[in-house]
């Protein structure tokens, strides 16, 4: 066995949440080791460097883990009435490596489901108490928006003007005037200005599929570099096998396997886990020690337990006039959150956002809706360039019965388990899908669609992989404290997306990285508890 | 392989067969290279070729598939990935014999109309996955080529090397908020560990 030396903090993922945790310990001080599986991408295989960019993110850079089969990836299966269609990447920055730059503060709302809605759980803390490491985080990354939005606290200027909406969000712009509804340009992670060395958003567009010139704000452009200039020891391809407990029960660090498969531990006063929604479960669930048996953490029995998806769609509109769409962010325009908050005039509780999106590339769009043989350029010319899309985001509630299991069935390239996950959409879910999409359509039509298709609640889009290890004040109901350590072990942190005990209706980047970095400063306050490693 | 299943109609993995949409993400092929055929004979590599043709046609400006190269994509495709190609040498042989008892010709030989049935034909029966699996490459081929996006941009103005090639949007306009601005607060504030406030 080669031990190595200890450090303050250990840190187990380098994606949203675990480089924001790198960065600011460090900057404070802290001597941080992070582990992670996977590798730095290497940006000349972006698919968006090549011409047969749509090809290229089918293959190599295919969101879905059990078709990419990268080094660093383990294998996920999906099963339930409502299978999970899992998308995430595991690398340096973790899936934001390939998300759309999409990025809401949740609502006050959001932190009281339970109180006000009679529903899922609480939150252990309020909105207030995050808006802090909201604005921290919207200036680390460098987010583009406007302030003042009526659906919204009131909050700072943001760093970025908003980006262009394009006359695809100029068309929904008029729809949302044309009803009279509450809309608003899209908050997205993109540096729509010069911004702290990285270079202003060309509209390029197709942001998913690696943005060649850094203006998409991901972990690896964000907090990475800053995170490595003060100090911090990134190991890539670690694949950790396990937390290992000392005789005390504390945390003493991770084992785990280097690059050439040897064996190491990684030791540190603090161990943090931030592997996401199925990655931080599944490290949990390999920890079994005698003291452990169903897992470190899990005296609850809640660990992969709630995972939480979001209720998902698209809704597509048809237009007469070219929309010029090849261009400008892919992931909002302009969006509403006109039915966000929970109205008991509908059937269901709580909400959804709709944001408005540039339309599909040709490849996509050709797969969808052009047949083959001799009519399939008069199909594809109607619609090329004539649609626009609508996002659509709505609240998943927690369910036990929705989780994350070991598959031991499936085993990575170290001998590892797969995941597998289970999900059911529950009656409030499907509820709000059908509204989300009936609204969906409305907006469209008033847009001047000629027609609308839609893509339904199937599949399952496993972009947001949530709640797997959620937080609460009640060990019992609850894996985490309201600063994420965990009950079962006092120097064991899970801050990431598993944290987050509801999904709101948004997308949760924004919320992963805030909760991380008030996670590290109360890391930071706790020093004086570390203990000697090593 | 059996991490994925059938959901509506997005279709994934059975565990019976190897399942292509699976198995291609270590099969790296950059469209529009230039390659001959590897694993195809001359002969199944012009029944892929005039496959692909007719998936996708000629029509103004653009070119056909199998003149874009789409068969050799494919070829190359099952290179990479041997467990696809008894799917894909089993579809070009099936494809050549439906052709023969319907028209007494090889495929390629057929005429255009004669092939899109013969293909709707192995379509409709096609319990192996083969054509999907053409099909689906023969889109990607095309749709991914230099000539065919320079087409589709001359024809419609769509430009598929936009992620190349920066352009300029019209800033966001604020002024268009004016009216969302004067509408009420649209949030529940909430009390600290409380409901919502008054």
């Amino acid at each position: 066995m080669n031990r190595q030396p200890g450090a303050d903090v250990l840190v187990i993922g380098s994606g949203a949440a675990g480089a924001a945790l790198c960065k600011r310990l460090s900057e404070k001080g802290a001597k941080v080791i992070c582990l992670e599986q996977g590798d730095w991408i290497d940006r000349t295989r972006l698919p968006k460097a090549h011409v047969d960019w749509e090809v290229r993110g089918r293959r190599h850079w295919a969101a879905k883990p059990n078709v990419r089969r990268w080094a660093g990836d383990y294998p996920v299966a999906s099963e339930g009435a409502d299978p999970v269609d899992v998308y995430m990447y595991n690398a340096v920055g973790g899936s934001q490596v390939g998300f759309a730059g999409n990025y809401w503060r949740m609502a006050p709302s959001d932190f009281r489901v339970r109180t006000l809605d009679g529903v899922a759980a609480d939150w252990p803390f309020d909105y207030e108490e995050l808006a802090p490491y909201y604005a921290i985080n919207e200036a680390e990354v460098g987010v583009a928006g406007l302030a003042g939005d009526p659906c919204g606290p009131p909050r700072p200027p943001l760093p970025n003007p908003p980006a262009p909406i394009g006359r695809p969000g100029q068309l929904l712009v008029n729809a949302y005037e044309k009803l009279g509804w509450y809309w608003w340009p899209t908050e997205q992670s993109i540096t729509t200005a010069d911004y702290r060395g990285r270079p202003a958003c060309t509209n390029m567009g197709w942001c998913t599929f690696g943005c060649t010139q850094g203006s998409l704000s991901t972990a690896d452009l964000t907090y990475w570099p800053g995170a490595l200039e003060n100090g911090v020891e990134l190991r890539t391809n670690a694949r950790v096998r396990e937390i290992i407990l000392g005789q005390d029960g504390r945390a003493l660090g991770a084992r785990y396997y280097d690059k050439d498969g040897v064996i190491r531990e990684a030791h540190a006063a603090v161990t943090v886990v931030a592997c996401g929604g199925l990655g931080t479960p599944r490290l949990l669930l390999m920890s079994t020690s005698a003291t452990h048996p169903n897992g470190l953490a899990n005296s609850s029995g809640l660990v992969g337990k709630n995972l939480m998806v979001h209720v998902q769609s698209f809704a597509t509109g048809l237009f007469d006039e070219p929309v010029e769409g090849w261009h400008g962010t892919w992931g909002g325009t302009v969006s509403t959150r006109q039915f966000y908050e929970t109205d008991p005039a509908r059937d269901y509780v709580r909400g959804f956002i709709m944001s408005g999106c540039v339309g599909w590339s040709a490849l996509n769009l050709a797969l969808q809706i052009a047949p083959w043989g001799s009519g399939h350029h008069k199909a594809f010319d109607e619609h090329i360039n004539h649609e626009i899309s609508l996002y659509l985001c709505g609240e998943d509630l927690p369910e036990e019965t929705n989780r994350v299991e070991l598959d031991w069935t499936h085993l990575d390239g170290f001998g590892m388990p797969g995941v597998v996950t289970h999900h059911e959409l529950n009656e409030n879910s499907h509820r709000l899908g059908r509204d989300m999409i009936a609204h969906a359509r409305q907006v469209l039509e008033a847009a001047g669609a000629k027609s609308v298709r839609d893509a339904g609640l199937a599949p399952i889009w496993g972009w947001h992989l949530l709640g797997t290890a959620r937080m609460g004040d009640d060990p019992q109901t609850s894996v985490a404290d309201r600063f994420n350590r965990a009950h079962d072990v006092p120097n064991l942190f899970i801050a990431d997306s598993s944290s987050m005990p509801t999904s709101a209706g948004v997308n949760p980047s924004a919320t992963i990285q805030a909760l991380a970095l008030r996670c590290a400063d109360h890391i930071w306050d706790l020093r004086r508890e570390w203990s000697s490693t090593g | 392989m059996a991490y994925d299943r059938k959901q509506g109609q997005h279709q994934v993995a059975q565990s019976s067969r190897p399942d292509y949409r699976v198995e291609v993400g270590h099969a790296e092929v950059p469209v529009g290279a230039p390659r001959s055929f590897i694993v195809l004979d001359p002969a199944r590599a012009a029944t892929l070729t005039g496959w692909t043709a007719t998936l996708i046609p000629s029509g103004g400006r653009r070119p056909d598939a199998g003149s874009v190269g789409a068969a050799e994509y494919i070829d190359a495709t099952v290179h990479l990935v041997p467990a696809l190609r008894p799917a894909l040498l089993h579809g070009i042989d099936e494809v050549e014999r439906l052709a023969l008892s319907k028209t007494g010709r090889a495929f390629t030989e057929c005429s255009a109309d004669e092939r899109e049935d013969v293909l709707r034909q192995f379509q409709a029966a096609d319990d192996t996955d083969a054509f999907n699996m053409v099909s689906d490459f023969t889109y990607e081929a095309y749709y991914g080529h230099p000539t065919v996006l320079a087409a589709l941009e001359a024809e419609n103005g769509w430009r598929g090397t936009a992620p190349m090639s920066p352009s300029v949007i019209t800033p966001f306009d604020q002024s268009q908020l004016e009216r969302v601005r004067t509408l009420p607060r649209r949030y529940r504030a909430v009390d600290a560990g409380k409901g919502v406030k008054a």
